[in-house]
């Protein structure tokens, strides 16, 4: 049978099993051995145990469990009231004042925690009701929250990136150093866009608090401080090349701990829920890398990556034209799919012809993240949209226009990062000259 | 029946928390004994030497452990996600159809994934297969996690079969809050706090 119809009649398939409600990582396993049984004369089951095993029991991919559990333990600590009592103070000045404390204590979250759901839950539960209380425009509070909630996927650590990183078997620590600088520009995008909203809509912002001496400022912002000493340990030692990202992680869990312990918020309680959340959500992730680590070894049996990428190969579409075709068909899969799956089925499929069109591997890591983090605040499935939803009690099409601009500005960083490719790759090229 | 299985369900989710904190605990080892190791090279001129064996190696078998153990616990708690969208415009009717229809296809394949590693794991017994690194312990032990954690998983399934056929809720629909994990644990818990506060 020809490929091409091959291809389509696999990717109705997928789409039937996950449209039908299929659990995810159970569509993955369905397609590979639909491909595989009838195509081609392969040993089906003997791969699938195979590549099963090889996908599951790796180093790298062990920092999944221990970063998740790093943010539940952080989700249930004091640290959501600590960063807003150590930012707040200094936001009086800058236009929009207390919402760039949405912005700022995501970010921060976001160094700590690999999820954007988390990150925007964390930090919302706290600034939401303060900011209604003191009177902010609701519209742009819940906007600022969903779209710096999902910084927590691009600002290392990030689970997304572990999940990709392991699947093109490329190293992790480098790309998370290569998400620093792009993360760190949609944070300037976010406030600046915040900065202009209020010069335009002075009324909505209600009036500057009394402002507090500079000592005291400084006094509040020792709060800040755990929270700044965990990042650098984790994310500067992977930085400085004397920890993996995996090592980094168990220092993380244990230094979230004693954290905890200290603020009192560890309880026998907190612990177990913690443990037991971590445990289900590195499941689900895990299970779904499985799934595509099968299905990826399918897809070589079957042949169709390889012609995606002859065909892609041919002259005619340029880089920026593929890059344009990707976007969109990824922001529009991204309103019915989760990150994790959008990412694993890219690089069981996708990936040949992006190396074929000589895309830099790390590059496009970060790319996907971006565009992934698109596909959190738009409807209808946007996790960040639920979160904000349970969050605020506002139904989800007010929480997707909310976040709309934000989306937009996400857009405005892909632009960013295909224009100056060095947002991505300057830092992971100066931590291996360092290392070496 | 009812308690045993949802202990089994229990008892399998605990093992792999467990298994969580093993890799924790080791990796920690692990980074302690280089903290020595360059303290010692600093004061005394020349490293110990500390190494936890095969470390990276055991941290992979454990988790290994973890997500295959705990993969009916997720599955009865719904934190496997799948897309809801459709299904939720379904009549109550229809859905139960459809509802059978994913649990069925669950089922075959974990059956199907349960045999298949059974067969890898007796093929590395009867090779007697060992691990790379400087403990060498037979492959076959932490391969058994995917055969056990199958096997349990297509258990769950064919209990959540049951419970639909006769017209009842399965579990991982009932638990299923929002799609991703960690977003029904949040606003679980906000919802929580909101009551805890008043």
């Amino acid at each position: 049978m020809d490929e091409v119809w091959l291809g389509i009649l696999l990717v109705v398939v997928l789409f039937a099993l996950l449209g039908s409600g299929v659990w995810v990582a159970f569509s993955l396993f369905g397609v590979g051995l639909v491909a595989m049984e009838l195509f081609t004369g392969a040993p089906v089951g003997r791969v699938l145990a195979t590549s099963v095993w090889g996908a599951s029991n790796s180093w790298a991919l062990a920092a999944l469990p221990l970063f998740i559990w790093m943010g539940e333990i952080l989700f249930r600590s004091r640290l959501s009231a600590d960063l807003f009592g150590g930012l707040a103070p200094w936001m009086g000045r800058i236009p929009g004042r207390l919402m760039h404390v949405n912005i700022l204590g995501c970010s921060i979250f976001a160094a700590v925690s690999g999820s954007s759901a988390a990150t925007a839950a964390t930090i919302g539960r706290m600034s939401l009701p303060e900011l209604t209380k003191r009177g902010y425009d609701e519209t742009m509070s819940i906007g600022t929250l969903a779209g710096s909630g999902t910084l927590g996927l691009l600002i290392p650590p990030s689970i997304i990136l572990i999940v990709y990183g392991v699947a093109i078997e490329e190293s992790i620590a480098r790309l998370f150093v290569a998400g620093i600088l792009p993360g760190l520009v949609l944070v300037l995008l976010f406030m600046g866009y915040v900065v202009l909203w209020s010069l335009m809509h002075p009324e909505r912002t209600p009036p500057r608090e009394p402002p507090m001496p500079l000592k005291q400022k400084i006094w509040q912002s020792r709060r800040l401080i755990p929270v700044v000493l965990l990042i650098l340990g984790v994310i500067g030692s992977i930085y400085i090349g004397i920890a993996s990202p995996t090592d980094a992680a168990a220092v993380g869990v244990f230094l979230a701990l004693v954290l905890s312990w200290l603020s009192g918020t560890l309880t026998r309680q907190s612990f177990v829920d913690g443990l037991m959340g971590a445990t289900r959500t590195s499941c689900m992730i895990a299970f779904i890398l499985a799934g595509a680590s099968f299905l990826t070894s399918a897809m070589g049996f079957t042949g169709i990556p390889r012609m995606l990428a002859e065909w892609i190969a041919t002259p005619g579409l340029s880089t920026y034209g593929l890059l344009a075709a990707l976007t969109l068909f990824f922001v529009v899969l991204g309103c019915f799919l989760d990150g994790i799956s959008l990412v694993v089925l890219t690089t069981a499929v996708i990936l040949p012809v992006v190396e074929a069109a000589g895309i830099d591997r790390i590059w496009f890591g970060i790319y996907l993240v971006i565009v992934v983090e698109m596909s959190q605040i738009t409807p209808p499935v946007g996790f960040n949209l639920f979160v904000l939803q349970g969050l605020t009690g506002r139904n989800i099409l007010q929480v997707a226009v909310a976040a709309l601009p934000f989306f937009f500005i996400l857009v405005l960083g892909v632009v960013l990062l295909v224009a100056f490719p060095e947002l991505a790759l300057w830092l992971p090229e100066k931590m291996a000259q360092m290392q070496s | 029946m009812r308690t045993f299985l949802d202990r089994l369900y229990s008892l399998s989710g605990a093992i792999a928390a467990a298994f969580i904190c093993a890799i924790t605990l080791i990796v920690l080892a692990q980074v302690l004994a280089n903290l020595i190791d360059s303290v010692a090279s600093m004061v005394l001129g020349a490293p110990f030497g500390l190494v936890v064996p095969s470390y990276a190696n055991f941290a992979g078998y454990f988790l290994t452990g973890a997500t295959f153990f705990a993969l009916p616990y997720a599955l009865k708690r719904g934190a496997h996600i799948r897309v809801t969208l459709v299904i939720q415009a379904l009549g109550p009717k229809t859905r139960q159809v459809v509802e059978v229809w994913c649990i069925l296809v669950g089922l075959a394949i974990a059956g199907f994934f349960t045999w298949y590693t059974f067969g890898l794991v007796a093929a590395s017994y009867r090779y007697g297969d060992m691990s790379t690194g400087m403990v060498a312990i037979p492959i076959w032990i932490p391969q058994g996690a995917l055969v056990l954690g199958g096997a349990v998983l297509t258990i769950a399934l064919l209990d959540e079969l049951v419970v639909a056929l006769r017209g009842g809720t399965p579990a991982h629909e009932r638990a299923n809050v929002g799609i991703l994990a960690d977003v029904s644990e949040a606003e679980r818990d906000t919802d929580a706090g909101r009551g805890g506060r008043g």
